[in-house]
């Protein structure tokens, strides 16, 4: 349902491929990276040691953002598969599409 | 994890060589939210309409039994959802801004931590499709109301149904429902939902019928208040009401009610009373018999027939047959099947009436026949044919 209240506005951030976590173990609770604009908006996405250029583009089709709500028990006669919220809505994304650019990390010379 | 430091982003601007005065100064530090990938987010694309419905604070509701394939309703639409795959990542984030909100508030803090509170490789696509009622008739039909003297009412163990009740059964949307509701005559009894058994429903109309030509009423004015006096010791008024609703038009003229009989709608369910007591008729005698049955003034034609009866003019006598639209399969492929089991070949006017509900938004039912149909010229007419062979 709607609900009561403005909905929130998120964002898409859609990657090419697949996002690895840096250590073994999940992607919950680590850091993708950092995003910065140019002065002309251009996306770019800081991930590990590659650097990805994006564009803003405005969805033609907006996204709702559906949450499922824990199982309340049914009243009879049997309901739906289950009830989701729109918790948020999503009218535009950021695209990285172009290959990511490698990070050569300078090594310092021995003294 | 501690949260990234201005210091720690410079350092890595510097690494990656990017010059930060080409940048916007606030930057967005993405980090996965400790909940994200759990599988309880998930991303619907918006037909056009929906977006501002819920932005307006309207509901979405999602709805299908397990056997059923989901199905998505707004407030007066029906929606089919299929799963889209896409070979990227999608991560949905909360509070980030885009480069124009930032350059309009130059203000805002220098770094953003933002939680991407979701991520996922597909999304809910959805495609507007009829809304399914059939099941509504099915429902309903479970325990027809066969009038306040059956004792069956008061002994049945069947379920009855409230609009809440349908609502949370039927693949439709709500204004869907309540029309549909309207156009099969259901009517509201003790808050269920209910459908006239139809031999109940002849009573009544009987009543009303034999009652206009007792008192030489125009069939264009036939007043309320008179059919409530008459028939209300044989009927509930409700009932006596709800006939006068179904078959006629209710309009009010100096103050009081009157209704315009529906010749046609009449005519029809005269014709489905005789049709339904023999397998098949000889046409020029059902027609016969049809034109005596119908109240003094109304004119029988078998046009008023469509979608409820077929005629075989290829037949010695020719006959006529009861067939309901509403008994056939709601799926396409099973109602062309099911046809074509009935008569090998179609003229596309005789098998309109059978597949006009069948027509999605802006299709033709010549495009459905050209799907589902081969034609072919017999006796210099056009028919139509199953494309497969009929086992």
């Amino acid at each position: 349902s709607g609900g009561t209240g403005a909905l929130a506005q998120w964002v898409l951030v859609e990657l090419q491929g697949e996002v690895e976590p840096r250590q073994s173990g999940d992607l919950a609770g680590s850091l993708l990276g950092d995003l910065h604009y140019t002065c002309e908006g251009v996306p770019v996405l800081i991930v590990g040691h590659h650097i990805l250029y994006g564009k803003v583009v405005q969805l033609e089709k907006p996204f709702a953002v559906l949450v499922k709500r824990g199982g309340a028990p049914q009243p009879s006669p049997t309901g739906p598969h289950g009830h989701y919220s729109v918790t948020a809505l999503i009218k535009t994304k950021l695209l990285f599409k172009t290959r990511p650019k490698p990070i050569i990390t300078h090594v310092p010379k021995k003294v | 994890a501690a949260l990234r430091s201005r210091a720690e982003v410079d350092a890595t601007l510097q690494a990656a060589k990017l010059n930060p005065a080409e940048l916007l100064p606030a930057v967005h530090c993405l980090s996965f939210d400790p909940q994200a990938g759990g599988g309880e987010c998930c991303l619907l694309q918006l037909e056009p309409g929906l977006c501002a419905e819920l932005e307006a604070g309207r509901s979405l509701v999602i709805r299908g039994e397990k056997d059923e394939h989901a199905v998505l309703c707004s407030r007066d639409k029906t929606y089919d959802m299929k799963i889209a795959d896409t070979s990227n990542m999608l991560l949905f984030v909360p509070g980030c801004k885009t480069p124009e909100e930032l350059k309009a508030d130059l203000a805002s803090c220098n770094i953003i931590h933002s939680q991407i509170a979701g991520f996922s490789n597909n999304y809910w696509e959805l495609r507007r499709c009829r809304p399914k009622l059939k099941k509504l008739r099915k429902l309903l039909m479970e325990d027809p109301y066969e009038g306040p003297d059956s004792r069956k009412d008061q002994t049945s163990t069947f379920s009855k149904y409230t609009t809440e009740d349908l609502l949370s059964l039927i693949q439709a949307s709500e204004e869907e429902i309540l029309h549909q509701l309207e156009v099969i005559d259901a009517c509201k009894i003790e808050g269920y939902w209910r459908i006239l058994d139809f031999d109940y429903e002849m009573k009544l109309l009987n009543h009303v019928t034999q009652l206009i030509d007792s008192e030489s009423w125009p069939l264009s004015k036939v007043p309320l208040c008179a059919c409530l006096e008459e028939l209300g010791s044989l009927e509930p008024r409700e009932m006596i009401e709800h006939i006068l609703l179904s078959y006629g038009r209710k309009y009010v003229d100096d103050g009081e009610v009157f209704f315009e009989m529906r010749e046609d709608k009449i005519c029809r369910a005269t014709a489905q009373m005789l049709l339904q007591n023999a397998v098949k008729f000889n046409l020029s005698e059902f027609e016969e018999v049809w034109q005596q049955s119908v109240p003094e003034g109304m004119t029988t034609r078998l046009d008023q027939l469509q979608g409820l009866a077929l005629v075989d003019r290829s037949s010695r006598p020719e006959t006529i047959l009861l067939l309901k639209v509403e008994d056939l399969p709601e799926d396409n492929q099973e109602r062309f099947n099911s046809l074509f089991g009935i008569r090998k070949k179609w003229t596309e006017e005789d098998i309109t009436p059978y597949i006009q509900d069948l027509c999605a938004e802006k299709q033709t039912v010549g495009a459905l026949l050209t799907k589902y149909a081969r034609s072919s010229m017999l006796n210099g007419v056009k028919v139509y044919n199953s494309r497969r062979p009929i086992s």
